[in-house]
């Protein structure tokens, strides 16, 4: 624990962004990683998933690493490739030297290969939607979010990178009477997400590491203003300015599930009067990502499937906790 | 015998099961299998006794009257311990029914390796000897013996062995009914006898038409058939008085088996009088229609409708209390396990599961459209939670009115992981019932047979099963034979939809030569008298005595078809990547030296099961092509024939005769599911899958359809998961949706899923904090979910 060195993203991306450096985000057109459907676990009732490409931090457990660039990335799932080459013989750049293997500095990400390939073993990670077409592509779900109680979820990646687009989508589901929530890590720029938030029912904000310096240390950037973020938010929708505040906490042993951790966490949570949260399971699934982007195939952090939410051992002190899907938003 | 107790407690919100019924379920969970000869046994030393030399003179349905009350007359009854419904449905505790009318004589296949089979069977030498002899015997009197063992027709019996385009399950027998329990409850035989006795007295019908020698014969029939069933069951009651009369017996036993007696001595006859007799009664009537004909969904139908009155009778007189009342309930549904199929392993291919789907249907309206829903259509639920058997097969309708409680109730069954209950979209399944005939209180009146399949309770003949119909293969046949002259996409669909009505035509032919035959050599008067309309007519139903009367033949591989027509459009006629020909001898070629093309067709061409319009409208006109070229026959009884969507395990055995198919399906390859998307290609969720089938025009498929959705247990479990999947099953239905079932995976499948990535039908897991198709994630990765699945773990 008393190492500096950073836990997470210990090899450079093909396509490198030093975290919590993105360019100006709101000025972005943001890429779109996907739409999914029939989510059930983040907001109430039944749930679509817009996750956005792009995220401040590198959590060294993160499932999602093809959400962290905000730009588009090349994948390859070698379970899926069938060996026809047909990527290789494409390839207008001659990057492609066989199926996964790429000369990244020759690589001009033009997707060729993966327009061609047909077993879809090749992937583009993000797409450049409108807010129309994603509005499109959510509307035949309307009658079940309605039915249910449920709506659409902002995720990531970090969508308040992208505070205009966001608030857009979200100002439009909401002019159809959709519930609209949000998953947020808490890194970012509270004043030019206002207008994103004003558009929110429900913000599902993500908690780790208490500790400033050890939050760095796992993740790449500190939490300071993650806190502050959280400090504000809270106060807002206590005075009824802004969506509902729900934080959620990975078990991420070592780095989270620690008592201290949890001690800590428990005062400030105490100390804004949030009841409830969520404690969120952790399995460390998301290593096959890691290696289709060629990232790493190394486990960083080992799951512990032991530890449930329902039976977890310790709570955060004076605050109720719960599993996902079982909150009563 | 202690921890088998434990081991059947309730899930968690279920009532927990009485120690008798956590016996009774442990009895019926470790039973081994077997086959009852006494049936055949029966047939063969009636037609050799002198009444069976009498009956040989006797009109067609006295014959068979005559033949099946001496069954009902001479069974040897056998009382069970703990049972509250009494009534053994063969010689054995679980066995099969042996028909030598029907197909049973299949089995013979795996004479010698009985007890190796994956379900595995188990009889003494002797009884496999004699199994030999009556199976060998009774073949030329099968009706497919009867209409087809003839010059010119050989072919057609041999196709029993070789299905390719059909699978003609009606010459096993015709089964499938929803007989009026209503009535057989509600007023008892006696009425039914009495009026054939009134009919012959004045040899006339009800109208006033005088009776022939046929109705004439129709009526003695109903009355010989009636007295078998009263011997049956006064020999079943004198079992249950013999059996409380052994000193041995606990007074709480000895009263419930003279309860059980005296409820034998009074129902079906006479009307039921308490719960207890009304359930006793359907079963009794059961176990004769199962006798009759054959076992396959022979159905209950609105079972909370039917015994309301007499429940609602015993609550008030305070003899009866909900938790008794689910008990008896869960005794009547662990009797439904008594029976099962005889398939040899290779009819096992076509129809696997060893189920014979005993439908009992709850919910829906009355004939003015109000919900029915009552308080037994939960205890129904309860009692098999408490059971969680094969049988019985479990059936929701649902429309707006539905209360949420009911809805609730049966996803929490569906979340016990067995695939039970299906559920029915009230609005759309009336709509097809009207379109073919029915009134609009008859249609609202419907219940499930077996499976997905259709009736007006009591009201109609169905022969709902009649042939299961390998719709790709029509495609692939067009395609081949227009070598050299199909020029446009249009061109292509006619000739599509010419094969499929050729097919139909062809397999309509035979149907009707087995129609003939089972008028003369099988006729069914148990059905006949539980079937409104045959009284009336003075008609057996195999002469078109009932009220409705239909033929009902079902697709198999319908996605593959859709898919196929649409990747046929795209690639040879829009992207004129092949000419037909070329692709076509791709095809025959079974896809050799093209691998690359083979996956690409399979993966990233639009798929019918993600919402997209330009696949769905393929499929609209697959499932045309199927229901106009069905549509356009009536059976020789003057019925309709109607389309169904569904292959029970068809889409296995005639994948392996089907060649590769233009949607990527290498040749053998399994085809896909009832209304079901094939396997693998839908990418956008359950809900699209739900959109694309709600969007097709179903008004034409009077004999429903299967829609399987499949689910890991993490995405559909606790709170949260029961209150999406009855949102889903909302909006669903709101859409226009006619039918879905729920399967919820276990770690087994999976296993299969890993080991073949090809069997994968799809599967959503829940991977930590997203959902994701299982085959998308890495061995390592899928291992660790099958770990997960496997000890339940978080």
């Amino acid at each position: 624990m008393g190492s500096s060195e950073p836990v997470g993203a210990s090899r450079p991306e093909p396509e490198p962004s030093a975290p919590g450096r993105e360019a100006p985000a709101a000025e972005r057109e943001p890429l779109i990683l996907s739409v999914q459907h029939f989510c059930i676990h983040d907001g109430p009732g039944v749930r679509s998933l817009v996750f956005f490409k792009g995220c401040p931090l590198r959590c060294a457990w993160c499932q999602n690493p093809e959400s962290w660039s905000p730009r588009a990335q090349l994948g390859f799932k070698p379970h899926l490739c069938i060996a026809c080459r047909t990527c290789v013989e494409v390839c207008p750049n001659k990057a492609v030297t066989a199926p996964g293997v790429r000369d990244h500095g020759r690589c001009r990400l033009c997707f060729t290969c993966v327009d061609h390939c047909p077993s879809g073993a090749m992937v583009r990670f993000g797409e450049p939607r409108s807010v129309e077409s994603i509005v499109d592509e959510l509307r035949p779900e309307f009658p079940l979010f309605r039915q249910s109680g449920g709506g659409v979820t902002l995720s990531g990646g970090e969508p308040t990178m992208f505070p205009r687009f966001a608030a857009d989508l979200a100002r439009r589901l909401k002019a159809e009477g959709i519930h609209v929530a949000m998953e947020t890590c808490g890194e970012f720029d509270l004043a030019a997400a206002g207008d994103l938030l004003a558009s929110l029912d429900l913000v599902l904000f993500d908690i780790k590491v208490f500790d400033d310096a050890e939050q760095r240390r796992w993740c790449g950037v500190g939490n300071n203003r993650i806190k502050a973020n959280l400090r504000a938010m809270v106060a807002a929708a206590a005075q009824g300015k802004g969506p509902r505040v729900w934080p959620r906490m990975p078990l991420i042993p070592e780095a989270i599930d620690t008592p201290r951790n949890f001690d800590k966490w428990g005062g400030l949570l105490q100390e804004l009067g949030i009841p409830r949260m969520t404690l969120v399971p952790y399995h460390n699934l998301g290593d096959a990502k890691r290696d289709w982007l060629g990232i790493s195939a190394v486990s960083l952090v080992k799951s512990d499937p032991d530890r449930t939410a329902a039976g977890h051992p310790r709570r955060v002190p004076g605050v109720d906790s719960c599993a996902p899907g079982e909150e009563v938003f | 015998m202690q921890a088998q107790v434990a081991r059947s407690a309730a899930p968690a919100d279920f009532p927990e099961p009485s120690e008798r019924i956590s016996r009774l379920r442990a009895t019926m969970l470790s039973t081994p299998y077997s086959v009852c000869l006494e049936r055949p046994s029966l047939l063969a030393a009636f037609a050799g006794s002198p009444e069976g030399r009498r009956a040989r003179v006797e009109h067609p349905l006295v014959r068979r009257a005559m033949a099946l009350a001496h069954i009902f007359a001479n069974r040897r009854p056998h009382v069970y311990p703990d049972e509250l419904i009494i009534g053994n449905m063969t010689s054995k505790r679980i066995a099969a029914n042996y028909y030598p009318e029907g197909g049973s004589v299949n089995i013979l296949e795996d004479i010698f390796r009985l007890e190796r089979r994956q379900i595995p069977l188990f009889l003494t030498p002797a009884e496999k000897w004699r199994l030999v002899g009556l199976g060998l015997r009774g073949l030329p009197g099968s009706v497919a013996g009867r209409a087809l063992l003839k010059p010119g027709r050989l072919g057609r019996f041999l196709d029993f062995f070789r299905a390719k385009r059909y699978f003609i399950t009606e010459e096993a027998g015709v089964g499938h009914q929803v007989g009026n329990y209503m009535m057989a409850v509600r007023q008892g035989l006696r009425p039914a006898d009495e009026e054939a006795a009134a009919r012959l007295a004045a040899g006339t019908l009800a109208d006033g038409t005088p009776l022939d020698s046929d109705t004439t014969a129709f009526f003695r029939s109903v009355r010989v058939t009636i007295d078998g069933i009263r011997k049956m069951t006064a020999n079943l009651a004198a079992e249950a008085e013999r059996e409380a009369a052994r000193p041995d017996v606990s007074p709480e036993r000895r009263a419930e088996l003279l309860e059980s007696a005296e409820a034998c001595r009074h129902v079906p006859y006479e009307p039921a009088r308490t719960f207890l007799e009304g359930l006793q009664a359907c079963w009794l009537v059961h176990v004769a229609m199962n006798l009759e004909d054959f076992e396959q969904g022979m159905s209950f139908g609105r079972l909370d409708q039917i015994l309301w009155p007499l429940y609602q009778a015993d609550i008030a007189a305070g003899r009866l209390t909900a938790t008794r009342a689910t008990e008896i309930l869960a005794s009547f549904e662990l009797k439904t396990c008594e029976t099962m199929p005889l398939y040899s392993e290779r009819i096992d291919q076509y129809f696997s599961g060893n189920g014979v789907a005993q439908g009992i249907t709850m919910g829906g309206t009355d004939a003015d459209g109000n919900d029915v829903t009552n308080e037994l259509s939960g205890l129904i639920l309860d009692a098999y939670a408490q059971c969680r058997t094969r049988e019985p097969a479990l059936h929701v309708r649902v429309h707006a009115g539905t209360p949420a409680w009911l809805l609730d109730k049966a996803v929490r069954v569906v979340q016990l992981g067995c695939g039970k209950p299906s559920f029915f979209g009230d609005p759309v399944v009336v709509r097809a019932l009207e379109e073919v005939g029915m009134t609009k209180a008859h249609a609202r009146d419907y219940a499930i047979i077996g499976c997905v399949e259709l009736a007006s309770q009591g009201r109609t003949y169905n022969s709902s099963d009649a042939c299961l119909f390998n719709l790709p293969m029509c495609l692939e046949r067009a395609l081949i034979k227009g070598r050299g002259t199909l020029r446009t996409f249009d061109e292509v669909v006619s000739a599509f939809r010419a094969e499929t009505r050729s097919a139909v035509d062809d397999m309509a032919m035979v149907m009707g030569w087995l129609e003939e035959t089972y008028r003369v050599w099988r006729p069914t008067p148990v059905t006949s008298i539980m079937t409104e309309g045959c009284l009336a007519k003075g008609r057996d139903v195999t002469w078109g005595g009932g009220l409705y009367d239909y033929t009902s033949i079902q697709a198999a591989g319908f996605a593959d078809a859709a898919d196929s027509l649409y990747a046929l459009k795209k690639m040879v006629f829009e992207d004129r990547r092949f000419t037909l020909d070329e692709f076509v001898g791709i095809l025959q070629s079974d896809f050799r030296g093209q691998e690359a093309l083979r996956v690409e067709l399979a993966t990233r061409l639009p798929r019918y099961g993600n919402g997209q319009p330009e696949a769905d409208a393929m499929a609209q006109v697959a499932a045309d092509a199927f229901s106009d070229a069905v549509r356009a026959h009536r059976n020789t009884r003057g019925g309709q024939y109607i389309p169904g969507f569904y292959s029970m395990t068809c889409h296995y055995g005639f994948g392996r005769m089907t060649g590769a198919l233009p949607d990527g399906r290498p040749a053998g390859h399994r085809l896909s599911n009832g209304l079901s998307p094939v396997d693998g290609v839908e990418r956008r969720g359950p809900t699209a899958v739900l959109r694309s089938a709600a969007s097709l025009d179903s008004r034409a498929w009077a004999n429903c359809c299967a829609l399987n959705l499949k689910f890991d247990k993490k995405v559909v479990e606790g709170p949260a998961g029961r209150h999406a999947l009855a949102s889903l099953f909302r909006t669903y239905f709101a859409g226009g949706g006619m039918q879905v079932q729920v399967n919820v995976l276990d770690a087994d499948m999976l296993r299969a899923a890993k080991e073949d990535p090809a069997s994968d039908p799809g599967i959503v897991v829940r991977v930590a904090g997203y959902c994701a198709y299982f085959r998308d994630l890495q061995p390592a990765v899928q291992d660790e979910i099958i770990e997960r699945t496997a000890h339940g773990l978080e």
